[in-house]
C-alpha cells in the first residue's frame, strides 16, 4: 500500500445492512464542515413514490436546501445515489451512480449519470444515497469501506491536484492487491477554477492495469464538490455476484438479463458495433443529416467531419471489451493507450484518453473547427483531468470562437489568443487556462450565460446577437445536437428540466427524418412518454443505451417501433424480478411521471421551473445570419413557400430570416402549450394540483409552493 | 451478388442503395445503412453506388442519441 497523507478525523463503524430486494434500506449523509458522520433510514413510501437514484437524491436534495440556497452555500448538497438494479453484473447497463445539487451553472436542480463502480459500491456498502453537505476548510477525503464496515473522513495532503493523479494514486493506496475493489470520486482543478466542473467516477481495467473513469458532466457538479473542499470519495467493496441485491425472483432476472444480454452481443456486431467504436458512429450519421454541430451550432454538417468519426476512432482506441460496469455487453467504454499530450502538464507523457465519446468529438471537434481526431482526444484527456465538462468547454469555447470571428472580442480581449474556429493550439491553451484559472480561460470557465453578460458589459457585444448564438438554456450549455430542422427535439432541449441535455429526448430521427409526429400533439405525446421513460433508467441504477441502441431484428414490425417496446417490456420484467413491485410497461412511465414532476417543481422552488425558464436561443430554431440562412437557402425558401404559403419574390434574405423566425419563434410557443397540457400543467408550465394530487407527490410544502404560484386546482 | 443482412440478392451495374431499399418490403423506413461497414445515409441513397459482392446491413436507428 503506497503511503498517502492522510490524516484521519473522523471514523463511524457500522453495521452493514443485508441489501433486500435492490435496497439496503438506508443512505449516507456526511457533512464536511461539522466532521459529522450519519446514517439515516429509507421508508417504505420513500421507495414507493422516489424508487432510488435521482429519486433519493432529488427527496434528499429537497430537504436539505431552502428556495435561498446557492451553490456555493454548506447546505447544498451533493447526493450520490445508484438505484434498486444498480449493481447486477449480468444485465447490460447496471452500472449507473446519478448526481444531484444546485448547480453553479443553473442555480436550480441539476443530475447527471455516470458509469463507474461507485454507485453500487456504495449499495453494496450499505447505501442506497449519500449525502455531502457543508464546506470544508481544509482538503478532505472521504472512504466508505463497505468490506471493514467503516466511514473515515481524511484531512488529505500531498494529493495530486488533477483527477487523473488522484484517482490513480488512491486507488493504489486503499486498494492493496484487490484493486479492482476501489472506486473514487474525484475532480480536478478547473472545477474549482470554473463554473462547469465535472466528476470523475472510476473503475481499476485489470488488462490494462490502469485506472479508467467516467464522467458526471453536466451543470457543474465537480465546482460544487470542489467548493466543498473534498478531495476525492472512494468506496471499496469486493463482492459482486448476481445475488449481490437479493432479488426478489432471482431466477426471472437471470432468465431476462440472459436474454438481453444474448441480443446485444448477437445484433450490436451487425448493427453499430458500439462494443467496438462506442458512439462515435454517430459522427457521420450526424453529419450526413446536417446535424453534426459545426461552429457553434452555425452549421450541420462539415466536408472533413469524416477524419473525426468512427473510421478514425476504430484504429485509434485501444481494442478490447469495455464495459463501464462489470458484465455489461454493451461495453461501449473505449479509450485511447500510450497517448502522447503535445502540451500541458503531461506534455510527452504516455497517458489513457478515455473516450472521446460523440459529444467531446462533437463538442470540442466539429463545433469548433477542428477536425483532428487527435487534438479531440488531447482535449478530452485535459477536460477530464482538470475536472471540466466536454460538452460545456466545447459549446463554450464554440461561443467565443464566433464571438472572437464577429469582433466582439479580439486578441487583447483574449489575452493574445487567435481564437478563430479551426486553431488547435488556441483551444487546447484556452483549456489549459481554464484549467489553471488564469487568463482569458477564466473567463470561458463561467460559461455561456455569463459570458454574455460580460461581452455585452464590458465589450459592447450586441445583446440580441448574442443571445442569439449563445447556446445555453437555463444557464447550462447545449450538448451536440443541431434542432434547427426538427420542432420536437427543441422542445426536448428547451423544456428539458435540467436544461438541453439530450438524456431527456432525442426526437431528431423520428421528428425530421422520418417524420413520424407531425402535429403538436404528436410531438407533445413524444415529449411526455420519451422524457418519462428515460428518467425511469437513472431511477433504476441503469444506462439507457441498451434500451435503443441496440434495436431487436422484429421491432420494426411492432406497433410502436419508436418505443422499443420488447426492451421495455424486459425492463418491467427486471424491476419486478429485483424490486418484487410487479409493473408492466405502462407502470414505468406512471412510476417516472412522480419524479419528474417533482424535480419540475423543485426548479419553482429555486426560482425557476415556469415557462420563461423553457426560452431557447433562436440559434437552436433557425438560421440567425443571413450567412447561415444562405447556406441552406433552397430549403429554407422552399419552406417558406411550400410550408408557410409565404410569397418571398424580391425579399432580401434579411427580410427571409425575419419571417422565418417569426414563423419558428410561434411553433416553439404552440408546441410549449401542447407539452404542457400533456403533462398536467397550467400554461405557465407548473403541475397542476390535480395532477400532484394524482401523482401521490402532494406533500404540504409541495401544494404550499404550488399555491405561492397561483396554482390552487 | 451482395449479401443484405442475412440474405443473399442480385447484383446490377449501377445498382445504387434506393435500389436495394426498393427490393425490401420495409425498405422505405431505413434511414442510414452500412455498405462495407461505411455508413451511407438517406440523403447518399439514390447516388450511392453498391458494387458487387458488397455486405449490406439495414440499421435501425430511430431514437437513439
Amino acid at each position: 500500500m503506497k503511503a498517502l497523507n492522510l490524516n484521519e478525523i473522523k471514523t463511524l463503524e457500522y453495521k452493514r445492512p443485508e441489501i433486500d430486494r435492490g435496497y439496503a434500506n438506508q443512505t449516507l449523509y456526511v457533512n464536511v464542515s461539522e466532521t459529522d458522520i450519519a446514517i439515516k433510514p429509507v421508508s417504505e413510501d420513500m421507495k414507493q413514490t422516489f424508487v432510488g437514484g435521482k429519486g433519493f437524491d432529488l427527496w434528499l436534495l429537497w430537504q436539505a436546501v431552502s428556495a435561498e440556497t446557492g451553490w456555493q452555500d454548506p447546505e447544498n448538497t451533493i447526493c450520490i445515489a445508484s438505484g434498486p438494479m444498480g449493481g447486477t453484473p449480468s444485465y447490460p447497463g447496471s452500472g449507473k451512480s446519478i448526481v444531484t445539487a444546485i448547480s453553479p451553472l443553473t442555480g436550480s436542480v441539476i443530475d447527471s449519470n455516470v458509469g463507474g463502480y461507485f454507485g453500487p459500491y456504495l449499495k453494496f456498502s450499505g447505501f442506497d444515497a449519500m449525502e455531502i453537505q457543508g464546506n470544508a476548510d481544509k482538503e478532505i477525503v472521504i472512504y466508505i469501506d463497505g468490506v471493514e464496515e467503516k466511514i473515515t473522513m481524511f484531512e488529505a495532503a500531498d494529493l495530486p491536484q488533477d483527477s487523473y493523479g488522484i484517482s490513480s494514486q488512491l486507488t493504489s493506496h486503499f486498494g492493496g492487491d484487490k484493486l479492482r475493489g476501489i472506486s473514487v470520486v474525484s475532480t480536478g482543478p478547473g472545477a474549482k477554477h470554473t463554473l462547469m466542473g465535472c466528476l470523475n467516477f472510476t473503475w481499476y481495467d485489470p488488462k490494462r492495469k490502469h485506472v479508467r473513469y467516467k464522467q458526471a458532466g453536466r451543470g457543474g457538479l465537480g465546482t460544487v464538490f470542489a467548493h466543498k473542499n473534498v478531495k476525492a470519495i472512494v468506496a471499496r467493496w469486493e463482492n459482486v455476484t448476481m445475488d449481490g441485491n437479493k432479488p426478489a425472483d432471482k431466477d426471472a432476472m437471470k432468465t431476462v438479463a440472459k436474454s438481453y444480454s444474448k441480443e446485444i452481443v448477437t445484433l450490436d456486431p451487425k448493427q453499430n458495433e458500439m462494443a467496438k467504436i462506442g458512439t462515435t458512429h454517430l459522427v457521420p450519421i450526424m453529419n450526413d443529416f446536417d446535424l453534426l454541430p459545426t461552429h457553434n451550432f452555425k452549421f450541420g454538417q462539415h466536408k472533413m467531419a469524416g477524419l473525426i468519426g468512427k473510421e478514425a476512432y476504430k484504429d485509434i482506441f485501444d481494442p478490447g471489451f469495455d464495459g463501464c460496469w462489470m458484465g455489461c455487453t454493451v461495453a461501449c467504454s473505449h479509450g485511447i493507450k500510450n497517448f502522447i499530450p503535445l502540451t500541458g502538464p503531461y506534455k510527452g507523457q504516455h497517458v489513457f484518453v478515455d473516450g472521446p465519446e460523440y459529444e467531446t468529438i462533437a463538442g470540442c471537434g466539429s463545433n469548433l473547427g477542428i477536425f483532428d481526431p487527435y487534438t479531440i482526444a488531447e482535449l478530452n484527456f485535459y477536460c477530464d483531468a482538470y475536472g471540466m465538462d466536454t460538452i460545456s468547454v466545447g459549446t463554450s469555447i464554440g461561443f467565443v470562437m464566433e464571438c472572437f470571428e464577429n469582433g466582439v472580442i479580439n486578441e487583447t480581449d483574449t489575452g493574445g489568443l487567435d481564437l478563430k474556429f479551426g486553431n488547435r493550439d488556441a483551444a487546447l491553451e484556452t483549456v489549459h487556462q481554464m484549467g489553471r484559472g488564469e487568463g482569458f480561460g477564466a473567463v470561458v470557465g463561467q460559461g455561456v450565460r455569463n459570458m454574455k453578460a460580460q461581452f455585452v458589459a464590458k465589450y459592447g457585444g450586441d445583446e440580441a446577437f448574442l443571445n442569439d448564438i449563445g447556446m445555453e438554456s437555463k444557464g447550462l450549455e447545449f450538448s451536440e445536437y443541431m434542432t434547427k430542422e426538427s420542432l420536437a427535439q427543441q422542445g426536448g432541449y428547451g423544456m428539458a428540466l435540467k436544461g438541453p441535455q439530450h438524456d431527456e429526448a432525442w426526437l431528431i430521427f423520428l421528428d425530421m427524418v422520418h417524420n413520424y409526429m407531425p402535429t403538436f400533439e404528436q410531438k407533445a405525446e413524444a415529449l411526455h412518454w420519451f422524457p418519462m421513460f428515460r428518467t425511469w433508467f437513472g431511477l433504476c441504477g441503469l444506462c439507457k443505451l441498451p434500451w435503443n441502441d441496440i434495436v431487436p431484428e422484429d421491432n420494426k414490425d411492432s406497433e410502436e417501433p419508436a418505443k422499443v417496446m420488447k426492451h421495455v417490456d424486459w425492463y418491467a420484467q427486471y424491476f419486478s424480478a429485483v424490486t418484487g413491485r410487479k409493473a408492466e410497461p405502462d407502470d414505468l412511465i406512471a412510476i417516472s411521471e412522480k419524479v419528474y414532476n417533482f424535480q419540475r417543481i423543485f426548479n419553482l422552488k429555486m426560482g425557476f421551473g415556469t415557462r420563461e425558464h423553457d426560452a431557447i436561443p433562436y440559434r437552436a430554431m433557425g438560421p440567425v445570419t443571413e450567412e447561415e440562412y444562405e447556406s441552406r437557402q433552397e430549403r429554407y425558401d422552399g419552406q417558406l413557400k411550400d410550408e408557410h404559403g409565404e410569397d418571398i419574390e424580391g425579399k432580401s434574405t434579411a427580410e427571409k430570416v425575419a419571417t422565418l423566425r417569426k414563423l419558428r419563434e410561434e411553433k416553439y410557443e404552440t408546441l410549449k402549450d401542447a407539452v404542457y397540457a400533456r403533462r398536467g400543467w397550467t400554461p405557465e408550465g407548473i403541475p397542476t394540483l390535480s395532477t400532484v394530487k394524482r401523482l401521490g407527490i402532494d406533500f404540504p410544502d409541495v401544494v404550499e409552493l404550488l399555491a405561492q404560484n397561483g396554482v390552487t386546482a | 451478388m451482395i449479401r443484405l443482412d442475412d440474405d443473399q440478392i442480385p447484383w446490377h451495374d449501377g445498382m445504387t442503395v434506393a435500389d436495394v431499399l426498393a427490393s425490401v418490403p420495409d425498405g422505405r423506413q431505413y434511414a442510414v445503412i452500412t455498405v462495407n461497414g461505411r455508413y451511407v445515409s438517406r440523403p447518399a441513397f439514390e447516388h450511392y453506388l453498391i458494387p458487387d459482392n458488397a455486405e449490406i446491413r439495414l440499421i435501425p436507428m430511430i431514437a437513439g442519441g
